[in-house]
C-alpha cells in the first residue's frame, strides 16, 4: 500500500486501515471466485459456439446499442434535472425529488408491468402506439423505454450530487464577468460537473445494460428482434443449457468491465473545453 | 460614483437596514465590520448576486439596482477567490473577455498585459490547485480588472494570507488601484489593513452602518460605543455632566470621585473615550489635583513591539500606549507613583 503522504502511526491505526483493507480484499476475492468458479464451469466449446452463434452476436448488439443510447437519453435528462434540482428550492421540491428516486426503489418488474398496462390498457398509451404509429410494445425502441425508465433515475441523482459539489461562488463570479447564467453554466457548472456527469453515465450503462425483468414482460425476448444478452441468459438457463448461458453471462461480464475500464480511463484525462 | 439609499436585504433572521454609503470616483474604500455582520452581502448586493428588498443602487447617477450582474460592470472578487479550478491561471483572467466574445489576439493582449501589471506573467499556464494564497489572490484579482470594471468590490482579500504576504498584496491594491483610477470597496474585519490601503471607511454592525468618514474621524470623532470598541479605544466612561466652565467653550464631568474637562457644553449622563495612545503618564510631582491630571499606578504592561500598553489603576482605571522611551523614563524613576494626564482636546464625548 503506497504511503507517501500519510502520517506516522500507531498500531491502533494500522490495526484499523489493515480491517478496511481487509474487508475490501474479502469483498473484491468474493467477486473474483464467483467469475472463476463460472470459468471452470464451462468448456472451451460452448464458449466458441456462444461467440459464434449469429443470435448471440445479434443480442450482443442489441444490448450494447440500446444501453449505449438508453444512456445518452438519460444524460440529455439528467443534466438539466440535476442543475434545477441542484439549484433550485421550489414547491413540491422534495415530492419530486421522492418521485425521480421511485424507479431505484420499486422492483424492476413494476416497471415492465407499469408500461405493458399504460401502452395496452390507457387511452394515451394507446393513441401514441396506434394513432402516432410510435411503437413500442415487443419492439426494440421499448427496450430503450424500459431501461430508460428504470436507469434514468441512477443518472439524476449523480448528476444532481454532481452539482451540488460545486461552489455557487463559481457561478456567481461567472455572472459578475460578463455571463449569462446559461453561459456560466456551460463555462463551469458543466466542466465542473464532468466527473459527476461520467459517473452517472456508468451507472446509468451499467444499469441499462444488465437489464433483464421488465424486458421479459414489455418487449419479450424474440431471437433477432428483442433478444439482449439479460434475457438470453434466462432463456438459456430456462431449457437447461446452463454452459451457454453461463459462457454469455461471461461475456457480459467482459464487455462491462471493458466498458468501465475505457470510460474511467477516459473520463479520467479528458477535461471537458467549452 | 456608486451610492446606495436605503439599501434593505433580509435573509432569514438577518437583516441588511437601509444602508446608504457613497463612494466617491477614484476613492479606496474600506467597509469594516465584524464577521456575521453584512458585509458580504452588502457586495453581494451591490454586484446584483443577491435582489435588494429595498432601496436603490446609483452608478454615476444611473439606477442599477434591478440590472443583472452582468450588465453592472462591477468587478468582484469573493473571500476565497473561487478561481475556476478548471482552468489555468491564463484561461481563468481570460474568462470574462472570451464569454464578451473578443478576439483571441485581444483576449492574448489584455491577459498579458494585466498578469504584467500584477507580477503574474509567470503563472500564466499554470494550474489553479497549485497556487499559493498569495498567487491566488493576484490570479483572482487581474480576472476582475481584465474587464476593466468601473467598481472593484474584494471581499477579505488578504484575510486568508500570512503577514508578509497580506502588506504585499495591500501595497499592490494601492499601488494598482491609483494607477488605473479604480474605484474600489474593500471589506475587512481587520483595522491594521484598512490603514494601510483606506482613503474612507464605514463600520457595519448587524446590518446598520455605524458611522462613515475617514479613518481619523473614525478613531477620534467615534459616533457611539460600538464604534469606539471596534476601533480598539480601551478607555469608556460614564459620567454625569456637572457645570459648563467659564473660560472656554467646556464643561466638567464628574466621574467617581474625579472631575474631568471636557469639550463642549453637555448635560445629564454622557460618554466619555479617550483613545490609548492620547492618555499621557509622568511621574507624579505631588501637583495631582489639577482637572484631568490624576494619580495612578501601573498595574499590568505588556511590550507590542511598536508600543507598550500600559494598564493604570487609580481614581479611574485606564489603558495607555506608551513609547520604548516614556515607558523606560517610568521605569528608570522606580516609584509606584503616576500621574495620568487625559488632555481635554483629545476627550471625546460620545454621542
Amino acid at each position: 500500500m503506497r504511503r507517501g503522504n500519510t502520517p506516522n502511526r500507531g498500531i491502533r491505526d494500522r490495526l484499523f486501515t489493515g480491517a478496511c483493507a481487509f474487508m475490501l480484499a474479502v469483498f473484491v476475492a468474493f467477486i473474483l471466485t464467483l467469475i472463476i468458479a463460472d470459468v471452470l464451469y464451462i468448456d472451451k466449446e460452448a464458449v466458441l459456439k456462444v461467440i459464434g452463434s449469429h443470435d448471440i452476436r445479434h443480442a450482443l448488439w442489441m444490448s450494447i446499442w440500446t444501453s449505449v443510447l438508453t444512456t445518452f437519453i438519460s444524460l440529455l435528462f439528467a443534466v438539466p434535472l440535476g442543475y434545477i434540482l441542484s439549484r433550485y428550492r421550489f414547491p413540491a421540491h422534495a415530492v419530486i425529488d421522492a418521485i425521480i428516486d421511485l424507479p431505484i426503489i420499486f422492483p424492476p418488474l413494476v416497471a415492465g408491468l407499469t408500461l405493458l398496462v399504460f401502452f395496452s390498457q390507457t387511452g394515451l398509451g394507446k393513441w401514441i402506439q396506434e394513432d402516432l404509429g410510435l411503437e413500442f410494445w415487443f419492439q426494440p425502441r421499448g427496450i430503450v423505454l424500459c431501461q430508460f425508465l428504470v436507469a434514468a433515475s441512477y443518472a439524476i441523482r449523480s448528476v444532481k450530487t454532481a452539482f451540488d459539489d460545486i461552489d455557487r461562488r463559481f457561478e456567481n463570479v461567472a455572472l459578475t464577468l460578463g455571463c449569462t447564467q446559461r453561459q456560466s453554466f456551460m463555462r463551469v457548472s458543466l466542466p465542473l460537473a464532468a466527473n459527476g456527469i461520467i459517473a452517472g453515465g456508468i451507472l446509468t450503462w451499467a444499469r441499462a445494460f444488465g437489464l433483464f425483468g421488465p424486458l421479459l414482460i414489455f418487449v419479450g425476448s424474440f431471437r433477432g428482434r428483442t433478444e439482449v444478452l439479460s434475457t438470453t441468459i434466462f432463456l438459456e438457463q430456462s431449457i437447461g443449457n446452463l454452459e451457454a448461458a453461463l459462457a454469455v453471462a461471461l461475456l457480459m461480464i467482459l464487455v462491462a468491465l471493458a466498458a468501465i475500464i475505457t470510460i474511467r480511463m477516459v473520463g479520467g484525462r479528458v477535461q471537458l473545453k467549452l | 460614483m456608486i451610492c446606495t439609499q436605503d439599501l434593505t436585504f433580509e435573509i432569514g433572521e438577518f437583516r441588511l437596514d437601509s444602508v446608504g454609503i457613497e463612494m466617491l470616483r477614484n476613492e479606496y474604500f474600506v467597509l469594516l465590520g465584524p464577521p456575521g455582520s453584512g458585509k458580504t452581502i452588502f457586495l453581494e448586493c451591490l454586484c446584483g448576486l443577491r435582489k435588494a428588498a429595498s432601496g436603490r443602487i446609483l452608478l454615476d447617477g444611473a439606477d442599477i439596482t434591478h440590472d443583472e450582474p452582468r450588465k453592472r460592470n462591477i468587478g468582484y472578487v469573493p473571500q476565497d477567490y473561487a478561481l475556476f479550478p478548471h482552468l489555468t491561471v491564463r484561461r481563468n483572467i481570460a474568462f470574462g473577455l472570451r464569454a464578451a466574445g473578443n478576439s483571441p489576439k485581444t483576449v492574448a493582449f489584455r491577459v498579458n498585459e494585466t498578469a504584467e501589471m500584477l507580477g503574474i506573467s509567470h503563472l500564466l499556464e499554470r494550474s489553479v490547485p497549485g497556487l499559493s494564497g498569495g498567487e491566488k489572490q493576484r490570479a483572482a484579482l487581474g480576472r476582475a480588472l481584465v474587464m476593466a470594471p468601473q467598481v472593484l468590490l474584494l471581499d477579505e482579500p488578504v484575510c486568508a494570507l500570512d503577514e508578509a504576504t497580506r502588506q504585499n498584496i495591500c501595497s499592490m491594491l494601492r499601488r494598482v488601484q491609483k494607477d488605473l483610477k479604480l474605484t474600489v470597496m474593500h471589506v475587512s474585519h481587520n483595522l491594521e489593513e484598512a490603514f494601510s490601503v483606506a482613503d474612507r471607511a464605514a463600520i457595519l454592525n448587524n446590518g446598520r452602518i455605524e458611522q462613515t468618514g475617514s479613518l481619523d474621524e473614525l478613531l477620534r470623532k467615534c459616533r457611539n460605543e460600538f464604534v469606539a470598541r471596534f476601533m480598539r479605544c480601551e478607555n469608556i466612561f460614564t459620567g454625569t455632566a456637572a457645570e459648563s466652565l467659564p473660560d472656554s467653550d467646556a464643561c466638567t464631568v464628574r466621574i467617581g470621585e474625579i472631575n474631568l474637562a471636557v469639550p463642549g457644553r453637555r448635560e445629564g449622563t454622557v460618554q466619555l473615550v479617550i483613545r490609548p495612545e492620547d492618555v499621557l503618564i509622568e511621574i507624579a510631582d505631588g501637583n495631582n489635583g489639577g482637572r484631568n491630571r490624576f494619580e495612578v499606578c501601573i498595574s499590568q504592561w505588556r511590550d507590542f513591539g511598536s508600543h507598550v500598553r500600559v494598564e493604570l489603576e487609580g481614581s479611574l482605571d485606564l489603558v495607555a500606549h506608551v513609547s520604548h522611551a516614556v515607558f523606560r523614563k517610568i521605569m528608570a524613576a522606580q516609584t509606584a507613583k503616576l500621574a495620568a494626564i487625559l488632555p481635554r482636546e483629545n476627550l471625546h464625548v460620545l454621542e
